[in-house]
């Protein structure tokens, strides 16, 4: 099968609103009700969702670890039991195998329960173009085929289509009216058509959710029950399945029962969970076990973990630019973040490689995998492999440049002070501000017409913050950083672009006792050169930023960003040299966000020490790694009620990214664009005044947008807004919180 | 087969594989015995199919339904989907109860079983109280203690349903649109004479 190229898959999804609106509620209905569901299971077992996956993806790489064994175990069993075994290395050689399989039986007609391999192969193209016609019986999956059209869900093939479309497309072909809210009878009119094809056919395809080595028996697990009946009734039947589908023993496919309901449509168990060891009387079985770039995964330390993979598209029902675009785009066969992983190995680097800049790098597909692989890892990995193959990317070449001269500490500062000298007539409050002449038209407006850019200062905030630069700040009745010393990392995005976040930041620790310094050679932790797949020039920014720290005592930076970066990711990035990766973990140990550091670290704020009185509600946007990779929950929620006694609107879907991640809000701005729309359409819905975050790059963004539509809500950092307060809340000799 | 007035497992187990049962959309009954299960079938209908290994395994069921004024019909070698085509009611027996999911395990190697669970638009699933099992990991014992033999053994956790248009839940979809899980709680699983 050949999909569209990558551009005009994207820009066809983009062209239609019925999938953002679709998807987002889908997403958000699957949530909740996800949720739910593994606190139940939690509640069953007794055992922690992070606990039962661990086991789970033990069993599952056990099964890597011994592949041939595990492999002649099922073969051995499945032939006992009367099946014939085909092991096949390509999608070529599955589908002729196929073909002859079908050819020998004399039949033209193949009904087919859903099997993602067989979309993985192309089969159906290959079958028509033998004469042979495939019938898919799963109702979404009959539904594409109806529109021309190939899956974008992994279980939920159909779900970018609104039922107005359905209903129009059944009418078309079966030539009666359907009334778009009557469901029922849509799918009544599938159970008609499909009977007679089910009972004519000569041969039942079907996949398998598992291949249990202990019998030889598959594991299918569904709703409908067309896939009982593909298996069952037709006198030949043939399964296609991955080699990594196999599990030892009937006791671990449990297991992954158990979560793999939960995780995929939130039910505790399917409708149906077939067992099929060999074929019944008067029937014929073939099992097709393909390789087509397993095992080439599993020799790869990188991606192996991959191979855990159940199939059941959690990975694309958290993705917040899945929501936007939904699986045609986002994916290849493959939809959701383990499309972005495995598609390199099943389909190439090629039709790998157009998806990569949608990821936002929120961390949020690894929360909810059942078999925990680490995607985020895995797609930045894949991501620079896709770099270093030289594959055209759009745009690639200009991000490769302009990273260039970004990684250029020295060449980047003076080019950003001349930008903030020139720009200056163009500058009002932090924002840029064009003369409507310019801002009203063309690409410009394109560009800019949802999210205003921050504007360029005419000083960036290392020079406010030269010593004796800075006036001194109101002190706090609580000092608990009295003596001590603190290097203030300020991440090269608010130097530059918003240097009111550093200042802020260090007004704040200066108020609370802290003696701050701010390196000089500071540039960049690295993370978007590692976002963009530029791993060497990565590498060399996250050794800079550790020689420049490396003496350093407490190190605080105002963007949490850079903490996950440093802490998480450049271990990773330097994980070839062990001296190098214990030096990058003595230095995360001893780095803050600024929020950990008023939290968990020795900068420990009293409650109601920030407290100025102002009672004006504010709701918080949490930072996406900061839920995703540091783990944080409600941190800056509880910090501003206990400290600054100020009362919190909860912000719903408050971990969602925002948009900014990843390189996405530069290349794929119309994504980047649709997250920030669903991030404002829930503050709006607080009726908060203010926005509360931590990151920077958020607060650009935020700010950006907010301001772009009008909005009337100011975007603060936490130290903007919690510097804001310090007049209000000092206390230098008799002067409590006023009231 | 021994069993206990409240089964293997326990009460507790009974009432937990229950409001599975009815989580999935399922009708949950107990009846004595396969005795009630025949007034209870034949007062609602008068056609049944039924299973062949059901018939095989229970020869006196057939007779007695028949007498309490059902027609039977138990799918024929030759053509089983034609033989189903037209009947509405099927009736099957469950291997196993699992209370962790309220499904019921039905083995159900020959084509005419599977015909009945998959033509027919009515299910009625009757499993003996001492069948009852807590968890899934009975059932892998089940399964593992086939030894590789030939088989087709389906969970069956509700009615046949799909989500596939706009996440929008539809019961019945190429499976049967209604499932009765009927319990039988008497100590003997047997056929007892001169009830109706």
């Amino acid at each position: 099968m050949t999909l569209r190229p990558f551009e005009e898959r994207y820009a066809a999804a983009l062209a239609d609103d019925d999938v953002r609106t679709g998807l987002t509620a889908f997403q958000r209905g699957w949530r909740d009700s996800r949720d739910a569901a593994i606190d139940a299971l939690e509640q069953q077992e007794g055992r922690s969702f992070d606990e039962l996956r661990e086991e789970l993806a033990a069993i599952k790489d056990r099964v890597v670890a011994d592949w041939s064994y595990y492999l002649d175990e099922f073969e051995e069993k499945a032939v006992a039991a009367g099946a014939e075994v085909t092991r096949v290395a390509t999608p070529g050689e599955a589908n002729a195998h196929i073909t002859n399989v079908v050819k020998a039986a004399g039949a033209d007609l193949v009904v087919k329960g859903k099997s993602m391999v067989s979309e993985e192969i192309g089969l159906n193209a290959h079958l028509e173009a033998n004469g042979i016609t495939p019938v898919e019986t799963d109702l979404g999956e009959w539904i594409l085929q109806l529109a021309h059209e190939t899956p974008s869900h992994l279980v939920m093939p159909a779900i970018h289509k609104r039922k107005e479309r359905i209903a129009a497309l059944l009418e078309q072909v079966l030539g009666r009216e359907y009334a778009p809210d009557d469901i029922p009878t849509m799918v009544k009119a599938a159970r008609t058509q499909l009977r007679d094809r089910f009972l004519a056919s000569g041969v039942g395809l079907s996949g398998a959710n598992a291949l249990i080595a202990e019998g030889g028996s598959i594991m299918l697990v569904e709703n409908e029950g067309n896939n009982r009946m593909s298996v069952a009734l037709p006198p030949i039947h043939v399964v296609t399945a991955g080699i990594e589908k196999l599990v030892p023993t009937y006791a671990d496919a449990m297991k992954q029962v158990r979560l793999l309901g939960r995780s995929a449509t939130a039910q505790p168990i399917t409708v149906y969970t077939n067992f099929v060891t060999g074929p019944r009387p008067g029937q014929r079985q073939h099992i097709l076990l393909l390789d087509n770039g397993r095992t080439a995964m599993a020799d790869d330390p990188d991606v192996a973990a991959a191979l855990r993979c159940i199939r059941c598209g959690a990975c694309a029902n958290v993705c917040p630019p899945y929501g936007i675009v939904g699986g045609h785009a986002f994916g290849h066969v493959y939809t959701g973040a383990i499309g972005l992983v495995n598609t390199a190995f099943h389909h190439g680097m090629e039709a790998a490689a157009g998806p990569q800049s949608l990821c936002v790098s929120c961390g949020a597909c690894a929360q909810v995998c059942p078999v925990d692989i680490p995607l985020p890892v895995q797609i930045m990995e894949v991501r620079r492999k896709v770099v270093e193959s030289e594959v055209a990317v759009p745009a690639g070449r200009i991000t490769a440049l302009a990273l260039g001269a970004f990684a250029n500490r020295r060449l980047f500062g003076l080019g950003m002070r001349v930008t903030g000298v020139v720009s200056t007539p163009f500058r009002r409050d932090g924002i840029t501000a064009l003369p409507r002449l310019l801002a009203d038209r063309g690409p410009v407006h394109t560009a800019t017409g949802w999210r205003t850019p921050p504007a360029v200062p005419a000083r960036p905030a290392r020079d406010t913050l030269k010593p004796g630069k800075l006036d001194e700040p109101p002190r706090l009745a609580a000092q608990p950083l009295a003596g001590r010393s603190v290097s203030l990392f300020l991440q090269c995005l608010s130097d530059r672009l918003a240097p009111q976040i550093p200042i802020a930041a260090a007004r704040l620790l200066r108020a609370a006792g802290a003696r701050v310094t701010v390196p000089r050679e500071q540039h960049c932790c690295g993370l978007p050169a590692y976002d963009s797949g530029e791993h060497d020039t990565a590498r060399a920014m996250v050794r800079q930023t550790m020689a420049v720290l490396a003496d350093a005592d407490d190190v605080v930076t105002p963007a949490s960003s850079c903490l996950a970066m440093l802490g998480h990711d450049a271990p990773h990035l330097l994980r070839g040299d062990v001296d190098e990766v214990e030096r990058a973990q003595q230095l995360a140990g001893r780095t803050y966000d600024l929020i950990g550091y008023l939290t968990q670290g020795p900068g420990r704020l009293p409650a109601g020490s920030l407290d100025d009185g102002d009672r004006t509600p504010v709701t918080v946007h949490r930072f996406c790694q900061a839920s995703n990779t540091l783990g944080r929950q409600d941190v800056v929620e509880r910090f501003l009620r206990d400290v600054a006694g100020v009362p919190v609107v909860p912000l719903p879907e408050a971990s969602e990214c925002c948009g900014f991640g990843g390189s996405t809000s530069l290349r794929n701005p119309e994504v980047a664009r649709g997250i920030l729309d669903r991030k404002l359409g829930c503050v709006d819905r607080t009726d908060a005044s203010i926005l509360i975050t931590d990151n920077p790059g958020c607060i650009l963004h935020l700010r950006g947008g907010i301001h772009a539509s009008g909005q009337q809500v100011r975007v603060l950092h936490l130290a903007e807004y919690l510097a804001g307060r310090l007049d209000g809340a000092a206390v230098d000799g008799d002067r409590g919180p006023r009231s | 087969m021994t069993s206990t007035a409240t089964g293997a497992a326990g009460s507790s187990t009974r009432e937990r594989f229950r409001s599975g049962v009815e989580a999935a959309a399922s009708t949950y009954l107990e009846q004595p015995d396969w005795s009630a299960v025949v007034a209870y079938v034949a007062a609602r209908t008068d056609t049944v199919a039924l299973a062949p290994s059901l018939a095989a395994d229970k020869p006196d069921l057939a007779d007695a339904l028949e007498a309490a004024g059902c027609a039977i019909v138990v799918p024929d070698q030759d053509d089983p989907a034609a033989s189903v085509a037209d009947v509405a009611v099927a009736i099957v027996q469950g291997e196993l109860a699992i209370a962790e999911t309220g499904s019921v395990l039905v083995s159900e190697h020959l084509l005419g079983d599977r015909v009945v669970t998959m033509l027919c638009r009515q299910l009625v699933q009757v499993v003996p109280a001492d069948r009852l099992v807590d968890r899934l990991e009975e059932v892998a014992d089940w399964l593992a203690s086939r030894g590789g033999q030939p088989g087709f053994a389906s969970l069956m956790t509700g009615p046949s349903r799909t989500a596939d248009i706009e996440r929008s839940l539809t019961i019945g979809v190429q499976g049967p649109d209604e499932v009765e899980v009927i319990v039988l709680t008497a100590t003997t699983d047997e056929l007892v004479e001169g009830r109706p």
